[in-house]
């Protein structure tokens, strides 16, 4: 019979009161830290660090288990304690309540768009999504609920899941390329600075087919910026009467029609037209000044054709800048002619628009620019994230490493089988469907500040279609979810879209009926049993407060 | 325009002053009452005029001419009437001053000139800030002289001071500048000799008759100020008490201090149309009365007078801060974010914690002074068991209302945001401040906590109050890098928490030391 006294020994360790100041101060302290990191790091941070931990899970349990064995040990009930068993019923109730809410309860929100139907809650878990569309199969990977990177390791399908970032920031980078090339493919990157004593602004363009995220053209106010070929920049340099320049794409060579004596005709329309004969691919037609695509026979555009056209003529009026890597040209408007220049690293080169300068600050011939994701310690600024916005994932799929973010899904074939990755937060299909009818917004007289906003929809369910109207403190209960204003957005256009909180809470009575327990406990406890001592040759704490004497 | 203003502003006078500039032309007192409208509400000239001189200057005069005076007199540059106000801004922070080229001593510069150099401090503040736009102290100094700047701006091109113009059956607010039109006071001039007053006049009366006057009632409630009253009762009943034992005495000038705080708070709420508990002036003005109400009720059924005190004291301090924190609490009354437009709520979860505030509060000025005494002329055991007595029973209304608070505040929460709990740092803090005074309450029962470390303990946790209720604003919410304590509140709370601790450590640390006299007494 050793084990009895273990039981009570234990029994008498969680029920006694020194066990609940430790875990009461323990519960404290952890408070503490998350509302700092709180404040620090941001609300998703803390939940992931330290409201939402296993310890912080365990911590509460062990009050749960302290509060039952201390009421368990002052049984049978004394009429003393009838206000103590009550708060402490009323505490465990609540516990109960909270344990039923986060087993089975759903905590998300729906966005209303201004125009469109909407079913789809967003969650609180993130998730990697697998879509293989040729087969309509949908694979869900469920990542872990960290504040810090996490290691995976995980393999599905020839797909290793390697790491998770919670937080990071894209970085940028320049990598190798995943393919092999010719050495004449035009797969050139660079990034340039262009700025005025007003403003300066780095910008990277690239060629490169692998590049997801830079593109080979840019406008930047009225300045549209196109970034070409290398070996296109030559053929600009000359100012050939036609202003037309044709472009291989196969040999990856320019030439104008003049150096091989190509005759520019007039068509009935007033349009230039001109035929060019390529070795091996036969005979174009091109109409330059109003498509950089020849024509067949039939007058139909052929794209992807390997000869195209380009007519200077086109990009004289407005401000148009050619980059060619380490090269540039534009249009002279006031010499009427087009400059070609070289781009040293790191020399400055003067614009003729708006005192504009542009720098080449780097080029590369082959490596590819991209974003690679860094983790972060997130920051939080006046309710924002300002660091740390991206969550990001790092697969390694046929040996080639891949980072999906929740900004950009990846897409691959793999084994000639389409793929799209997604990151992003679990969803749950409502069994019925809302559609934003009308949103209005109130705002303080005179003032910007909104005093109200409320969402009219319409609810489409199996019993037919159903008008609402929900705003704060009014929101809307069906088939046993509950739907709350939350938040709004203003889209370009000046459409409202809203957003609405959604929740399904079985726990909820268990927690309202532990509060009253609790509150009339406390009650019962402080009131019904309170003992007066006597005051009798009390040293006054300050004059004036001697005896009371009654007179 | 300008000659023609002037010819009929001067139709009256004799010759025309030969230096326009000193003239006050109608800017007179006189106009405090009449409505104007601001920040989303309607309210009289005097309070808006008050508050935007303060925030331009710090003070709420400038020099002979009152709030009001100045107010009109910036307003009417916008019609081109000219003025000698100079009105000076405050710049305290070293490097900011170098950039408004102030010496070491001067720490005042003019509107004017802030508004020269705004594009240039403007850029400062972007650069100072960084990409990632991180407030630093300076880049908060140069933000709030550029938003002062804008108020500035804003009035003296006659924008700021907005006039009702009836119409039927709607009130549109237009500027000054719109609102005296050449037409309606050339027809005014037909029928009074003060063609400004006049237009003025009638247009408010029409705007009374529709809408009401609570203005002037918040005009009367401002000139009437108050607080100070309060205080003033507050000081004379805790001299009457302390210096003079008069206890009667205290006793009436304690009602009278319930009275006026009554009636302020009953104002504020006809005002605003809503529970007095929606900012930090608020919170504080009404804890201190909730506590000396309370202190005077428990001590009247306890028999005991030094709740009586303790309340006072309480009290006191409240409106010490309401008086004189004006930096950190801002009296002026302004419209509710949406989630707050609950009355019901507001006033049952705001108050039942505001009122815990207050209730623990007199458990801190209680185990304080326990503290002190103790220190200075010493208690003995029986003492504290007695004392430690009355801390618990201000501790058991404080825990409880602080439980149903929070309590009250979970389902609100439910109600209108479908979540009992949200670690949101406000409510984090309370249930912190809660958990902290039950770890005290149940280790109370254990060897762990005597009476002697009870008292300094009460005393030590109403930090974790002055956390939930000022720190999460002034400390929390603000965040990242905003630990220079450049702010009114950060510096508060910083000196509190020093002070506290400081009391704490003095009082308790030489206890049992020879040549202590509460050692003598307790061997």
């Amino acid at each position: 019979m050793d084990s009895i006294p273990l039981i009570r020994r234990i029994d008498k360790t969680l029920g006694s009161l020194k066990f609940a100041v430790i875990l009461l101060g323990l519960f404290a302290l952890f408070m503490i830290v998350g509302t700092f990191f709180e404040s620090y790091y941001g609300t998703d941070f803390a939940n992931r660090t330290i409201y939402k931990t296993w310890f912080f899970m365990l911590l509460q349990f062990g009050m749960f288990l302290s509060i039952s064995f201390a009421a368990f040990q002052r049984l049978p009930p004394k009429k003393r304690l009838y206000g103590f068993y009550t708060i402490h019923t009323g505490l465990i109730t609540i516990g109960a309540g909270s344990f039923i809410t986060y087993y089975s309860g759903v905590d998300g929100s729906l966005l209303l768009p201004p125009n469109g139907p909407s079913r789809e809650v967003i969650l609180n878990e993130d998730v990697l999504k697998i879509r293989f569309p040729d087969e309509g199969r949908l694979v869900t990977y469920k990542l872990p609920y960290t504040g810090f990177s996490a290691d995976i390791a995980r393999e599905y399908e020839n797909i290793k899941i390697k790491k998770y970032y919670p937080f990071a920031d894209n970085k940028f980078t320049w990598v190798n390329a995943k393919g092999s090339y010719n050495a004449n493919d035009p797969i050139h990157s660079s990034t340039y600075t262009i700025s005025n004593p007003m403003v300066s602004q780095d910008f990277t363009l690239s060629l490169h087919p692998e590049s997801t995220e830079f593109k080979s053209n840019l406008t930047m106010g009225p300045l549209t910026v196109h970034y070409l070929p290398k070996s296109l920049g030559p053929c600009f340099a000359q100012n050939n009467p036609s202003r037309l320049i044709l472009w291989d794409r196969e040999k990856a060579e320019c030439y104008t029609p003049e150096e091989r004596n190509i005759s520019i005709q007039k068509a009935k329309s007033g349009n230039r037209f001109l035929v060019v004969k390529k070795e091996g691919s036969g005979i174009f037609s091109f109409f330059p000044d109003v498509s950089p695509w020849p024509v067949d026979k039939d007058m139909r555009m052929q794209r992807g054709s390997p000869l195209r056209i380009f007519s200077k003529k086109l990009f004289e009026d407005k401000p148009n800048l050619f980059l060619f890597g380490e090269s540039t040209a534009y249009f002279e408007k006031e010499e009427k002619e087009w400059l070609y220049s070289k781009l040293d690293q790191n020399i400055p080169l003067t614009l003729p628009w708006m005192g504009f300068e542009i720098v080449l600050e780097k080029h590369q011939t082959a490596k590819v620019p991209t974003f690679i994701p860094e983790k972060v310690l997130p920051i939080q600024k006046n309710n924002e994230i300002i660091r740390g916005k991206v969550r990001a994932l790092e697969l390694e799929i046929q040996g080639n490493p891949y980072w999906v973010t929740n900004e950009r899904p990846v897409q691959l074939l793999i084994n000639g089988k389409k793929a799209v990755f997604y990151l992003q937060k679990e969803t749950l299909k409502l069994p019925f469907e809302f559609v934003l009818t009308k949103f209005k917004m109130e705002k303080d007289p005179g003032t910007n500040r909104p005093a109200s906003y409320e969402s009219f929809v319409r609810l489409f369910s199996n019993d037919g279609p159903q008008e609402h109207h929900i705003y704060m403190n009014n929101p809307l209960k069906h088939q046993g979810f509950t739907f709350y204003q939350a938040s709004y957005s203003q889209d370009q256009q000046g459409n409202y879209s809203s957003t609405l909180s959604v929740n399904v809470d079985p726990g909820r009575p268990f927690k309202y009926a532990g509060s009253l327990m609790l509150v009339f406990g406390s009650l019962w406890h402080y009131f019904l049993n309170f003992r007066k001592r006597k005051k009798k040759d009390i040293t006054p704490l300050v004059a004036g407060t001697e005896e009371f004497t009654e007179s | 325009m300008i000659q023609f203003i002037l010819a009929l502003i001067f139709t009256s006078a004799i010759t025309i002053p030969s230096n326009a500039a000193e003239e006050t032309y109608f800017c007179q007192d006189s106009l405090a009452k009449i409505p104007i409208r601001q920040d989303g509400r309607t309210k009289p000239l005097y309070v808006h005029a008050k508050e935007a001189i303060k925030y331009l200057t710090n003070k709420t005069s400038h020099g002979e001419l009152s709030a009001v005076q100045t107010f009109c007199l910036l307003s009417l540059e916008g019609m081109g009437l000219k003025n000698n106000i100079n009105l000076m801004a405050r710049v305290d922070h070293v490097d900011v001053k170098e950039m408004l080229d102030l010496n070491e001593k001067e720490n005042q510069v003019s509107f004017t000139t802030i508004l020269e150099e705004a594009p240039a401090l403007r850029r400062e503040m972007r650069k100072e800030m960084g990409p990632k736009g991180i407030q630093t102290a300076k880049s908060k100094a140069i933000a709030k002289l550029i938003n002062q700047a804008g108020l500035y701006k804003n009035i003296v091109e006659g924008q700021n001071w907005l006039l009702p113009a009836v119409t039927r059956d709607r009130v549109d607010w237009i500027p000054v500048t719109a609102f005296l039109r050449e037409e309606k006071i050339i027809a005014a001039r037909e029928k009074s000799d003060k063609p400004f007053q006049y237009v003025i006049n009638e247009e408010v009366k029409k705007f009374e008759d529709m809408k009401g006057d609570l203005h002037k009632l918040e005009y009367n409630y401002s000139r009437a100020n108050l607080p100070v009253v309060s205080l003033i009762l507050t000081l004379l009943a805790l001299a009457s008490l302390t210096l003079f034992k008069k206890f009667t005495v205290a006793l009436g000038f304690s009602l009278a201090t319930i009275l006026i705080q009554l009636s302020l708070i009953s104002i504020r709420v006809f005002i605003s149309g809503r529970a007095p508990i929606t900012n930090m002036y608020e919170t504080v003005m009404f804890s201190g009365f909730g506590a000396l109400v309370l202190s005077m009720a428990v001590g009247h059924f306890k028999k005991e007078k030094v709740f009586l005190y303790v309340g006072l004291m309480y009290n006191a301090c409240t409106l010490m801060m309401m008086n004189f924190a004006t930096g950190m609490l801002s009296e002026s009354i302004s419209p509710l974010v949406p989630v707050l437009r609950d009355n019901f709520w507001l006033s049952t979860h705001v108050t039942t914690i505001i009122m815990s505030y207050g209730a623990l509060a007199l458990s801190w000025i209680l185990a304080n002074t326990v503290l002190i005494k103790k220190k200075f002329t010493g208690l003995n055991k029986q003492d504290d068991l007695y004392y430690s007595e009355l801390i618990y029973t201000t501790l058991k209304y404080g825990t409880i209302m602080l439980g149903a608070g929070i309590i009250l505040g979970g389902v609100w929460a439910d109600y209108s945001w479908g979540r009992f709990w949200g670690w949101d740092p406000k409510e984090t803090w309370s249930l912190i401040a809660f958990i902290i005074y039950m770890a005290i309450l149940h280790g109370r029962n254990t060897t762990w906590i005597s009476p002697k470390r009870f008292i300094p303990l009460v005393a030590g946790a109403f930090m974790s109050i002055m956390m939930a209720w000022f720190g999460v604003n002034y400390i929390l919410a603000s965040g990242l890098h905003s630990y220079g304590f450049s702010e009114g509140g950060a510096i508060f709370l910083g000196s509190f928490f020093l002070i506290q601790t400081g009391v704490i450590i003095i009082s308790t640390i030489d206890m049992n030391l020879p040549w202590s006299s509460s050692s003598e007494k307790n061997h």
